[in-house]
């Protein structure tokens, strides 16, 4: 310490005394300027006679949309915003699953011994992911949907499953009021399951026997849920496919419009090719003695990718992964260019019918989007905490 | 890395001396067990063993996959050169490119596209980015370069627009020999003051001075702008915003914290739709509209801005914690902290991310569509829709695809080898 007592600068020369100045002032002017903007907003709003708050949700909304939950156009902007979120849901949920497990394919299929079949990944992955996703879907609507046969003479395999340009119906089956008291015999059928499961692990492990768990516990399940399915008495109706009366429709069914097929197939390419990238670099960046001893272990080389390669390959993939799920998501937007429902597109739609309530829905939006990326990610951190804390180091 | 350094690297690339490495492909390495290190040169049937047929299960998936591609590119071929009729193509290329930009306007164009060939010719001659000539890579240039003319043979059919595409193909290769005869002479840092001068001179070429109204532009042309505009925009925008989520100032922390997460949660369509419904409500009274394509580049620079944010928040994470320190016991003030040593280095970390980014950003002004501008998907959409081309769709889409997909292809295989170059991640 030095001998001389140190004197405290000016108050306009202390740095402590700036910063905390500076983020004052930083926060006048943020306010400020959010007023000013906030003042604009109620005033051009008010010039084209829109109200500035949130009752509109409960009028009617008057349009109609495609496809989709129940709605008719005389339910409220509320209804016909759910129905736009349960369509993006719809198309994003499983959109996901598939651009995995198709991302997983030719992930593997880059690193593939195999010289053509690497090729052949190589050229599915740069030429997707080099082509804008909108490009994708509107290529897929016009070029692969639309030329489909007429819905007359589509393919189809008679009660159970059309395709054609009018999109596709599958059979299917429905829940019956006795479904609710049938899903408590199907949580019991899962613990049940999950029971012969641990059984069956501990057995092989004690003894050394080959587990079987998926042949013992899959069966355990089928039992007791069916079991339980004929005590409640029919849980479930067969919902059959047809082609309706004058063959311009499909009745019954589970049915997808040429719209959804175009953005789901398009969103599941096209990130899939990036979900591909992702697992090939994680593989790679496995380290290679890894595989090594698993290979002088005798492991099969799918053993060695199925117990080995992958579990570690996942800790490394699965943040990439997340933000790509995020972008699958946000993508499934882009349907507007072919009319698919989606929240976008219905919002787009609301705020043109309800003459202006823009800034509340767009609020929405984001708001929905924001809740929806925030779930994805909930989801991601949870299962990589999991594959982390699995191979502790 | 110290100024010597990096000037012995520089010479040492003008030189070409790193040719070799850089200009080395990295095998696409299987699963399976390679050969070691120092392996013999293969006959193509010793290969063919190795690559294709080296047991029952990899010689069925062989003929497999091999009646699948064949098939494909059979197809592809039957379709390219017989059963398409590309007239549609033939027809609307300029609006492709340009979208309604009046004829007699077109010399704006063709100045912008001259200017900046001959920039871009002189930067590769100065720059040591000059590419190696194998063997392998001409012969993989003569059937792209081929199929180019062809397309250029079948699209154009004016003498004069025959010219000037020859006469840009001239202009950078005049770029490249005054590049490489003075490239000693031209200072790094005119070159780059030059690339900034462009960007303005362009817009001012284009629009002002009796040029063409925004409300004209369309085709191709919008997308290269729009995303040239955004990127270029938010690059100060997205420093800021990185550099106050790193600081120690809780409340402008808080404030880009926010702004980033923001903007990133929400789909690139509904800041859209923000920017065409609620962002000229928030000007003030009086303005007036304005028109979409410039909402649009504001929308698009906001969007790009959080994830150049984001980039920089890596870069500047990746730079060491010693260097901070450092810097500080040097006596440097915050800001020349910042300036000369952290933002340096973080920044040049970034230039494979920040690449990627603008890739992604370019190819995502397709969905400028969206909001009515006639880029090139929508314009390509509005040819199929002209009488007399009915479900000619596919063959009005397929060339805009490609056109988005060479420019977005050749960024990012330039920026591979860029990165090799920069020896990013090594230090």
């Amino acid at each position: 310490m030095s001998a001389v007592a140190p004197t405290k600068p000016p108050l306009w020369r202390d740095v402590r005394a700036l910063r905390v100045a500076g983020q004052i002032l930083f926060a006048i002017a943020v306010v400020l300027v959010a007023r000013e903007i906030w003042l604009n907003l109620a005033y051009n709003l008010q010039k084209i006679g829109v109200e500035l708050g949130f009752g509109f949700l409960d009028r009617r909304a008057g349009f109609g949309i495609g496809e989709g939950i129940t709605y008719s156009p005389n339910d409220t902007y509320r209804d016909a915003l759910l129905v736009g979120l349960v369509n993006t849901l719809r198309v994003a949920a499983p959109g996901l699953v598939a651009a995995s497990l198709l991302g997983l394919i030719v992930g593997v299929g880059r690193l593939s011994p195999n010289w053509l079949v690497r090729k052949m990944a190589q050229v599915y992955v740069e030429a997707l992911r080099n082509t804008p996703v909108l490009m994708v879907i509107v290529i897929l609507y016009v070029g692969v949907i639309l030329p489909l046969p007429p819905i007359g003479g589509g393919f189809s395999i008679p009660g159970l499953f059309f395709l054609s340009n009018r999109g596709s119906a599958v059979s299917t089956v429905r829940p019956e009021p006795a479904f609710l008291p049938w899903l408590g015999f199907v949580l019991v059928a899962g613990a049940v399951a999950w029971a012969v499961w641990r059984w069956r692990t501990q057995v092989n492990e004690r003894t050394g026997e080959p587990h079987h768990r998926v042949l013992y516990a899959l069966p355990a399940f089928f039992v007791v849920a069916v079991l339980g399915g004929v005590v409640v008495g029919g849980p479930l109706r067969l919902d059959i496919a047809t082609l309706a009366e004058g063959g311009f429709n499909y009745e019954g069914g589970f049915n997808l419009s040429p719209e959804y097929f175009a953005v789901f197939f398009g969103l599941v390419l096209y990130t899939s090719a990036f979900i591909a990238e992702i697992i090939r670099g994680s593989i790679q960046a496995v380290s290679k003695g890894q595989k090594e001893a698993a290979e002088a272990m005798g492991l099969t080389p799918f053993q060695q990718l199925r117990f080995v390669v992958l579990p570690q390959a996942m800790r490394i993939a699965i943040p990439p992964l997340n933000s790509q799920y995020l972008n699958l998501t946000k993508n499934s937007t882009l349907g507007v260019i072919v009319g698919f429902p989606d929240l976008g597109n219905v919002a787009k739609t609301a705020i043109n019918q309800s003459g202006g309530a823009s800034y509340q829905i767009v609020l929405i939006l984001v708001g929905s989007y924001l809740v929806l990326s925030l779930t994805i990610s909930f989801f991601m951190n949870l299962i990589n905490r999991a594959v982390t804390r699995k191979g502790a180091r | 890395m110290s100024g010597t350094e990096r000037e012995l690297r520089e010479s040492q690339m003008v030189l070409g001396l790193e040719e070799e490495v850089v200009g080395a492909t990295i095998p696409d390495e299987g699963l399976g067990l390679r050969a070691a290190p120092g392996k013999e040169p293969q006959t193509p049937a010793e290969w063919a063993k190795a690559n294709l047929f080296s047991g029952p299960f990899n010689s069925v998936v062989t003929i497999v996959a091999g009646f699948v591609s064949a098939w494909t590119l059979y197809q592809l071929f039957k379709y390219v050169f017989i059963s398409a009729d590309w007239t549609i193509l033939k027809v609307n290329a300029r609006s492709y490119m340009t979208g309604r930009w009046p004829l007699e306007q077109m010399w704006r164009i063709w100045l912008c596209i001259y200017g900046i060939g001959l920039l871009a010719g002189i930067a590769r001659g100065v720059l040591p980015l000059r590419f190696a000539i194998s063997r392998r890579r001409v012969a993989g240039l003569v059937p792209v370069l081929g199929f180019a003319l062809l397309v250029e043979l079948y699209v154009v059919d004016t003498l004069l627009v025959h010219a000037l595409l020859a006469g840009v193909v001239a202009v950078i290769g005049i770029g490249v020999w005054i590049g490489c005869t003075f490239g000693s002479a031209i200072k790094g840092k005119a070159l780059l003051y030059a690339w900034i001068a462009a960007f303005p001179l362009v817009i001012l070429v284009l629009r002002f001075f009796g040029g063409v109204s925004e409300r004209l532009w369309g085709g191709f042309m919008v997308n290269l702008i729009v995303a040239v505009v955004a990127i270029v925009a938010s690059f100060p925008i997205g420093v800021l915003l990185a550099l106050g989520r790193r600081g120690s100032l809780p409340i402008i922390r808080l404030f880009s914290v926010n702004v980033i997460e923001i903007v990133r949660g929400a789909p690139l369509y509904t800041l859209l739709i923000f920017g065409v419904f609620v962002l000229p409500l928030m000007l003030p009274p009086g303005i007036g509209k304005p028109p979409n394509i410039i909402l649009a580049m504001i929308v698009f620079t906001l969007f790009s801005s959080v994830y150049v944010a984001e980039i920089v928040r890596g870069g500047l994470q990746g730079v060491h914690e010693g260097q901070y320190e450092a810097a500080r016991a040097l006596g440097l003030p915050v800001r020349k902290i910042m300036r000369l040593v952290i933002l340096p280095q973080a920044l040049r970390s970034t230039i494979p991310a920040m690449i990627s980014h603008f890739i992604s950003l370019f190819k995502d002004t397709s969905l400028l569509a969206t909001i009515a501008i006639l880029e090139l998907l929508r314009q390509a959409r509005r040819a199929s829709a002209a009488l007399g081309f009915a479900g000619k769709s596919l063959e009005a889409l397929l060339p805009a695809a490609l056109l988005f997909w060479i420019v977005a292809f050749s960024m990012a295989r330039w920026s591979q080898r860029l990165e090799k170059r920069l020896g990013v991640g090594e230090r």
